[in-house]
């Protein structure tokens, strides 16, 4: 019967085909390499020294207070509109997703790039949409330029002459500083969860 | 900003609830109206007028189709459907499930006896809208066009967008075709198998339920990377297209099954006769 013949060919063909053929990404590629799904800096610098205000108006040493860490570091600004929303929703998933022991071990800071519009009560609850621990730190926007250049990173742009909703160019990729320091593990903008899943694994327990 | 797109298609701009065109969907609509004109005035120009109440009928359902199409494809769900898989599956339902039965009960009864008319149409129809082949055909589009690969990659162009949105419509016409039209006719295709062949595409219909539903990671990258709607994280997003597909898709086939079985149970009493007096 040339009917259930068609038909069960066509229903087979995905299982014939192995339900999808897996498709490599750059990030997969990257893991083959260097056992990293993010970009891996090998003889890095330890993690910046610098003191800037969290959202609470209290200073925070980034080295003193993420010694023996992970420590995920973001220039962004509460205004932006894809990049920080959707990095910081998917650090906060795959944080969830981790031991309390493991989250414990785990600092994700936010640096405004824009501290003109970022108060410390909106850094405070625009970072709370995501996750409570989330650490939101500000300081002046040369204080904020002058460290993403000495991470390698481009200073931000901040178009203020497009009036009060001016966007804000900044460095899109989160940087990752292991708890021993000695490496650095760069993650992009396109950075999936099942990435970061794979690679905090590694990062909190090496 | 985003330039004119004549189909709608995943963005990486914010998004933003300004209303924007997509020609190619009002191009289709307007087909649509078009060809309703046509089944009406050109296949049957002259029409029993003892069946006036079959052909309001038959013009509301074609036209309660081509609005799930226009809800479905224009904006604001088909743009939204770039930003998030819940819209998408909306889209799905709208598409495969809700439009193509309105439209098969929409034609007009002179346009069914002309195409009745036609055998080597009627030949190809016959052997396209077989249910086995019918249901296997849908079955296959439904699962390739929610593979992750697959809509990242094509829905990220209006080309690749539009052709998930025809092999939606065109999945839905043949999986609907055997149920709803009258040609060819299947007399061995009788109400309880209609039930049968209904209630089987629900249970089918399980298996990308599940993986989207019970999926512990995001599954499509260009949702999970989307510009942010609202509040809603690309997990939760994907668990709502998830139970949208086996809440909404479910509702409306068990909604056909029980047309169906009303159907037969009045079909079945006609036959019957009236019950005799004491």
């Amino acid at each position: 019967m040339p009917v259930l013949a068609l038909a069960a060919c066509l229903v087979l063909i995905p299982v014939a085909c192995g339900i999808e053929a897996p498709e490599r990404t750059q990030a997969e590629e990257r893991e083959r390499s260097t056992g990293y799904r993010g970009i891996f800096l090998a003889d890095a610098d330890p993690r910046p020294d610098f003191v800037l205000t969290d959202a609470s108006g209290v200073p925070f040493d980034f080295r003193a207070r993420t010694e023996g860490k992970l420590a995920l570091l973001f220039f962004g600004y509460t205004y932006c509109p894809d990049v920080c929303p959707v990095h910081m929703a998917s650090l906060a998933a795959v944080k969830r997703d981790l031991s309390a022991d493991e989250q414990r071990r785990m600092v994700v800071v936010f640096v405004t790039a824009d501290p003109r519009r970022d108060t410390p009560e909106r850094l405070r609850s625009w970072l709370a949409n995501f996750d409570g621990d989330f650490v939101g730190l500000r300081g002046t926007e040369a204080e904020a330029d002058s460290l993403m250049l000495r991470l390698s990173l481009p200073a931000a742009i901040r178009d203020t002459a497009a009036g009060p909703d001016y966007a804000v160019g900044h460095p899109s990729q989160v940087i990752a500083f292991p708890p021993g320091d000695g490496f650095r593990v760069i993650y992009p903008f396109g950075t999936r969860q099942a990435d970061w899943n794979h690679d905090l694994a590694k990062l909190l327990n090496p | 900003m985003t330039g004119l797109q004549w189909w709608c298609s995943a963005q990486t701009s914010a998004w933003t609830w300004s209303p924007r065109p997509f020609p190619g969907v009002w191009l289709l609509v307007a087909l649509l109206v078009g060809m309703y004109w046509f089944l009406r005035r050109v296949a049957d120009p002259a029409p029993d007028p003892s069946v006036g109440s079959r052909n309001r009928k038959t013009k509301w359902a074609w036209f309660g189709g081509v609005l799930a199409l226009w809800t479905a494809l224009d904006w604001p769900v088909g743009a939204l459907a770039g930003y998030l898989a819940s819209a998408h599956m909306l889209q799905y339902l709208l598409t495969a499930l809700v439009a193509p039965p309105l439209l098969l009960l929409g034609v007009p009864d002179g346009a069914w006896r002309w195409l009745a008319s036609r055998a080597g149409i009627v030949r190809l129809l016959r052997f396209l809208t077989h249910p086995l082949l019918a249901l296997a055909i849908f079955q296959v589009i439904l699962f390739y066009t929610h593979l992750p690969s697959v809509v990242d990659r094509l829905m990220v162009t209006p080309l690749g967008s539009f052709a998930i949105d025809t092999l939606w419509l065109g999945g839905g016409l043949i999986f609907w075709w055997p149920v709803v039209a009258p040609v060819p006719a299947r007399p061995g295709f009788s109400y309880p198998l209609k039930m049968g062949y209904l209630f089987l595409s629900t249970v089918l219909n399980t298996m990308p339920y599940a993986f989207l539903t019970f999926g512990k990671l995001p599954f499509y990258g260009i949702y999970e990377l989307a510009p942010p709607v609202g509040l809603l994280g690309a997990r939760d997003d994907q668990q709502v297209a998830g139970l949208m597909m086996k809440v909404g898709g479910g509702l409306i086939l068990w909604t056909a099954i029980t047309i169906q079985f009303f159907l037969w149970y009045s079909r079945e009493g006609e036959a019957e006769g009236p019950v005799p007096r004491a």
